[in-house]
């Protein structure tokens, strides 16, 4: 459980570049939650994640954030229990890879925690596997030599290999083709099954709209609400209000709908769309 | 990370901003020069003066130029005190001493005019970059050197590198910021106080860094090349320096300082007021 309350941030305080980065910001992601956060550019969406494990602390009189039993605002959280329990991957988690084989590199963070040599090396034989990568043939080689999909799976397993219960990623398909995108969905649904929550950052609605549980929508610094995806991309007055686009099967159901077919105009995923066009189809 | 000072850039619009950069470079380097011809606590103050005066100009926060001294503070420490125990003064009678250890009065001007130049020499050029930006300068000095060109010297590719150099310091910085932050969410720790463990603990930081700064120089290479950059041959600029009247007059200004502080230290003319004041 993520609880955020009253939360503000200011960039460079007491300088002549200061910007604010959040405003008063609200709400509670719950265990068990795919979590979207959506919103434009600069609407303060990886300065609230930071947050959330403590790499961004929280100021003064700013608010607070507890992650389960922990306060975040408080002058020194455990910051080790923390970042095993919150993973993070960030942007292009690709660029943080350092080591000279792709083992060693994601035993760095079970490392960092302190675990036994064996306990490394299972979890990051574990980890490797979860992401979808051959271990016989992947764990000896330079994470360098290999092509960039596989390069963000070898960095998505580092921070699996912590074990955390809280998964942040921060738009976790950006630069990647579409069959590119559709695996690391696909693998961050399987990650959930060991990895309960999960809170995504992404500007991509079809995925938002297909994966995620529960959305906030950000707008310069603020959040504007949290909804389901029924409630939000079903009312074009709430998307309209928050200038969010639609999701393509959410587009072509409400084209359809408006030409008069008898089609529901809040459809999220591919499936529901196809079911709902052979309803339609033998209806007529 | 972020306190790095290179590229501290204060904007404001004072006419210290808006003056010629080749105008403040020149400035600069009279500056640096009279500061080794001041001698006396007189010319010392009198220089002090145009800087204030400057500073002032500039209306950027005093304490913003003061913080350029703390990264030497410590330099001037040691300095004056060491300055301050060694000097030897023949003629004079110590006025405290303890073994190889004596305090001498002039020893004590002397240990003071150090750190007092000192602190000039670093209070002008913190003023510059905090007035000036990294790419004006840059072309301040290409346009300064350019008398170089014929001799074949490559002025222009120089200020090139520079300018590459200084813009890229803050992408670096940011850079950095991001990598340590991916580490750290990994558990890194970047506090240890053991030197040898705080250098090991920088290496996840530094091999992803240099990666991604080659694949950087990279696509900017390929970049300048997609647009035909072919060197200086031929080449225009998008903002040409002007000077004005009041760069002129500020080079005038400081030239007649810098005569003042010459007379105040040779005398030629052997007036007597001179020697009375240069202590």
């Amino acid at each position: 459980m993520i609880s955020v309350q009253k939360l503000s941030y200011v960039y460079s305080p007491k300088t002549p570049f200061t910007t604010q980065a959040l405003f008063d910001v609200n709400m509670r992601i719950e265990d068990g939650d795919f979590f979207g956060i959506i919103g434009s550019t600069g609407a303060g969406k990886s300065t609230l994640v930071s947050h959330f494990n403590a790499l961004t602390r929280v100021q003064k009189n700013s608010g607070t954030v507890i992650v389960d039993d922990m306060d975040l605002s408080a002058k020194k959280p455990d910051l080790n229990r923390l970042r095993a329990k919150v993973g993070m991957v960030f942007q292009y988690p690709e660029h943080q890879l350092f080591d000279d084989t792709v083992e060693k590199d994601v035993r760095f963070g079970p490392k960092n925690l302190g675990a036994s040599a064996d306990e490394q090396r299972a979890l990051a034989k574990q980890a490797i596997e979860l992401v979808g990568l051959d271990y016989g043939a992947v764990a000896e080689r330079s994470p360098f030599e290999l092509s960039g999909g596989q390069k963000r799976r070898v960095a998505l397993a580092g921070v699996i290999a912590m074990k955390p219960q809280i998964l942040i990623l921060d738009e976790p398909t950006a630069g990647l083709d579409p069959v590119g995108k559709r695996e690391i969905m696909e693998l961050i649904v399987r990650i959930k099954a060991v990895c309960p929550t999960v809170v995504m950052i992404s500007h991509n609605m079809d995925e938002i709209a297909s994966y995620c549980n529960r959305i906030a929508v950000m707008s310069r610094g603020r959040v504007i609400g949290v909804f389901t995806p029924r409630e939000l991309f079903g009312s074009r007055e709430l998307l309209a209000d928050c200038d969010v686009k639609l999701p393509l099967v959410t587009e072509i159901a409400a084209r359809l709908c408006d030409g008069g077919a008898e089609i529901a105009h809040d459809i999220l995923t591919e499936d529901e769309l196809l079911d709902a066009i052979e309803k339609a189809v033998k209806h007529a | 990370m972020r306190d790095v000072t290179i590229g501290q850039y204060y904007p404001s619009n004072s006419i210290v901003h808006r003056a010629d950069p080749r105008f403040k470079l020149v400035i600069m380097l009279m500056f640096l020069v009279m500061v080794f011809f001041c001698d006396s606590f007189f010319s010392f103050g009198f220089l002090t003066f145009f800087v204030i005066l400057t500073i002032a100009l500039s209306r950027v926060p005093p304490l913003k130029v003061l913080k350029g001294l703390k990264m030497i503070i410590i330099v001037v420490i040691i300095t004056t005190v060491l300055m301050m125990i060694f000097y030897t003064d023949g003629d004079g009678k110590p006025l405290a001493e303890w073994g190889i250890f004596h305090i001498y009065l002039n020893g004590i001007y002397a240990s003071i005019k150090l750190a007092w130049r000192l602190m000039l020499l670093v209070l002008m050029p913190t003023l510059l970059t905090l007035t000036s930006t990294p790419t004006e300068l840059c072309d301040g000095l290409e346009s300064l050197l350019s008398p170089l060109k014929k001799l074949r010297f490559p002025v222009h590719e120089l200020a090139l590198i520079m300018s590459i150099a200084l813009r890229l310091v803050p992408t670096l910085i940011e850079e950095t910021d991001k990598i340590m932050n991916a580490q750290k969410a990994r558990g890194a720790k970047f506090e240890s106080k053991n030197p040898f463990k705080k250098i090991k603990a920088m290496l996840p930081v530094l091999i992803p860094l240099f990666v991604s700064s080659f694949r950087r120089a990279d696509d900017l290479a390929d970049a300048m090349d997609s647009r035909c950059y072919r060197g200086a041959k031929g080449r225009t600029r998008m903002n040409k320096l002007h000077f004005h009247v009041g760069d002129v007059l500020a080079v005038l200004l400081w030239s007649a300082v810098f005569v003042c502080i010459l007379f105040l230290n040779y005398n030629w003319l052997g007036w007597e007021f001179i020697a009375v004041l240069g202590v």
